[in-house]
């Protein structure tokens, strides 16, 4: 699927009767399969390992273990990342930002932008050759003390940062 | 104290007592090697190590006061301590939540108190003044309470004198307050007692083993009997009685709740006097909560949730530690809050939510249950607690529900202990709804709202209402929200 189209399937799967959601940026879906890739290799190495030392005292055939936990991890290489991109939207409004998250446990959380205390906009290793940031919004809360939105250009997490920002009221707690 | 106002200073000197005394003990349990050591030389090394111990502490006790100073500027106040490293911490008066005054029996005896200065932050401890003259203490906190409302509201006059007398809004007779303590049943004098146990073990006062010794164990069985059994467990149960009696009186003895210039000013304490203002702008949620048989009985506990309150406490302050409702309801109208609404108002969850609060114990439950009947009757055992489990949550499903007004959000949980919170709209921080594996199918949803200075373990939610009322109650709350800040904006100016 090209990330086009990907983009507009979204935005059709989040009419939940309550207005769209905009997706994050396509190439989000590259940092998530990265990272799955990074996880798989580290598990394929691991049963490599277990295979080579205390598998062999096993009646196990040779191999097996880790062809298993490889099939797995490119089962889950397909699988993850693109279910886990769809699992984000958010909306941006006068007042408050919506963001949605999870795609196992799916959670939809309205973050008034009067309640901010601070916002923050990282950027990971993985992120950065994508040209990716993760936007972090604070509150004085304790459950939702803090909400991350990942996945945006750079640009747009520094203009979305800006925007809030001049929208803060210093409202005391 | 306003000619040398914003000089520095440092504590009082009864800080070395306070300060030995706890110095002392902890060095005591750092050398409980030493210790050990010294009983096998006999009295007089024991005696050598104790007196270097305390001369030892001497000489910490008056660093820490040497080092330790605290100035107040106009807005703000400044504590700097520490031998090597150097901390010095600038408290703003604007970001101060709560200001308490604490008056242990040493500190009575010399008449100081320890001041504790809260701003909500993450770290702990932060704004302690350990000791200080009690007129000093007194005089501090009206300076930061003034200064802060003259930052907040341009108020342009000083520190106000205080009122001679405020209006009482609870207290407790010694009556109440021993009826209260029969609830307070704890039995943390059993935990008491194994530390105290185990600490004399370590520094070899005591052996386990040698009082525990299998010859010992069997022929202490010959004298278990059901009857000594069943006294045991009537002694503990009066000992745990008394234990909350004792527990409660030392807390809430002479409670008194009195309306302050800017909160409820709340006294309490036999040995330990404390004294703390519940600023009223900055309570977020108010909580009344009752046990099983307190209720039937009509007794209920009245706190407030504020950013700076103890987290050992649950981050709430008690208001009303075992009061009736109609105690309650003049002090939520002071604080600002309003009334509960009845029984009748409060919307449960639907039906099928039942069917997700129990499943997980009937889907263990049943293979228990054949396995009873074919492997091993024992297994009845697990079923029958699982089956306990799932009437505990269904009937918890009954209790649970929200209600709502104009004014505030209300929602109520809880199958022995219940609780009521009481949100007025305004003091939403994030709404959430979240939708499980289990919930989705189901069309449930979970409504979380949370507030500042929420407990992490016992968040306002209400769980498994219908996905599209949930959605629909998120969205309505915080409209509310809207509509009730802007309020409180025009209404403050």
């Amino acid at each position: 699927m090209q990330p086009d189209e990907m983009q507009d399937e979204m935005r059709r799967e989040s009419q939940d009767g309550r207005g769209a959601m905009t997706p994050l940026d396509p190439a989000q879906v590259s940092v998530l399969r990265l990272r799955t890739a990074l996880a798989a290799a580290g598990a394929t190495l691991a049963a490599l390992l277990l295979d080579i030392g205390l598998l062999r005292e096993t009646v196990l055939p040779p191999f097996a273990v880790p062809a298993l936990v490889l099939l797995l991890a490119l089962a889950a290489l397909i699988v993850f990342p693109v279910r886990r991109y769809r699992g984000w939207g958010y909306r941006e409004s006068e007042d408050e930002i919506q963001v949605r998250r999870g795609r196992w446990i799916r959670v939809r959380t309205i973050v008034p932008f009067g309640r901010v205390q601070h916002i923050d906009v990282a950027q990971g290793p993985i992120q950065r050759p994508f040209g990716l940031a993760t936007l972090t919004l604070h509150t004085a809360g304790t459950h939702g003390a803090s909400v991350q939105l990942p996945g945006l250009a750079y640009g747009d997490a520094e203009a979305m940062r800006d925007r809030i920002r001049a929208k803060i009221r210093q409202d005391l707690v | 104290m306003s000619e040398t106002l914003f000089e520095p200073r440092r504590l009082h000197p009864a800080t070395l007592i306070v300060r030995w005394l706890r110095i002392v003990p902890q060095m005591l349990f750092a050398g409980v090697g030493v210790a050990a050591a010294a009983r096998n030389g006999g009295a007089e090394r024991f005696l050598l190590f104790a007196g270097l111990f305390a001369l030892g502490g001497v000489v910490f006790a008056f660093l820490y006061w040497w080092r330790f100073r605290y100035t107040l500027g106009p807005s703000e106040i400044v504590i700097e301590k520490g031998l090597l490293n150097r901390q010095r911490r600038v408290i703003p008066f604007d970001r101060v939540q709560d200001i308490a005054i604490e008056q242990r029996l040493l500190a009575r005896l010399t008449g100081t108190a320890k001041v504790k200065i809260e701003t909500g932050g993450a770290a702990k401890d932060e704004g302690n003044l350990e000791v200080i003259a009690i007129a000093d203490a007194h005089a501090l906190r009206d300076f930061i309470r003034g200064g802060a409302r003259a930052a907040t509201s341009e108020a342009t006059a000083g520190p106000p004198a205080a009122p001679a007398e405020e209006p009482v809004l609870f207290a407790m007779d010694l009556k109440r307050l021993l009826v209260s303590g029969l609830f307070g049943f704890s039995l943390i004098f059993l935990a008491a007692i194994s530390a105290a146990v185990q600490q004399l073990d370590q520094i070899g006062l005591v052996e386990w083993e040698d009082w525990f010794t299998p010859e010992r164990a069997g022929a202490a069985t010959q004298f278990v009997s059901a009857r000594l059994v069943l006294g045991l467990a009537a002694l503990v149960v009066l000992l745990g009685v008394l234990a909350g009696i004792v527990r409660t009186v030392m807390r809430d003895f002479g409670f008194r709740l009195t309306r302050a210039e800017a909160g409820l000013r709340r006294k309490r304490g036999l040995f330990t006097l404390s004294e703390v203002v519940i600023p009223i702008r900055r309570t977020q949620v108010a909580l009344i909560e009752s046990g099983l048989i307190a209720r039937a009985l009509g007794w209920h506990r009245l706190s407030f949730q504020t950013l700076g309150a103890d987290r050992k406490e649950g981050g709430v302050q008690v208001a009303a530690p075992f009061a009736r409702m109609e105690e309650i309801l003049p002090i939520l109208a002071e604080a600002g809050f309003p009334p509960p609404p009845p029984r009748a108002a409060f919307r449960g969850a639907p039906k099928r939510a039942l069917l997700r609060k129990i499943a997980p114990y009937i889907l263990i439950a049943a293979p228990l249950t054949l396995a009873a009947f074919i492997f091993d009757i024992r297994a009845g055992i697990g079923a029958g607690a699982m089956t306990l489990l799932a009437v505990a949550a269904a009937l918890r499903w009954r209790t649970q529900g929200h209600a709502g007004d104009e004014r505030a959000f209300y929602l109520m949980a809880g199958l022995l202990k219940r609780r009521l919170w009481l949100m007025p709209h305004e003091k939403v921080q994030t709404i959430s709804v979240s939708r499980g594996p289990i919930q989705r199918p189901l069309r449930l949803a979970t409504l979380i709202v949370d507030t500042a200075g929420a407990p992490a373990m016992r968040p306002l939610q209400m769980e498994d209402m219908d996905a599209n009322e949930a959605e629909a109650k998120a969205d309505g709350l915080y409209a509310a929200f809207l509509g009730a800040r802007a309020l409180v904006r025009s209404g403050h100016g």
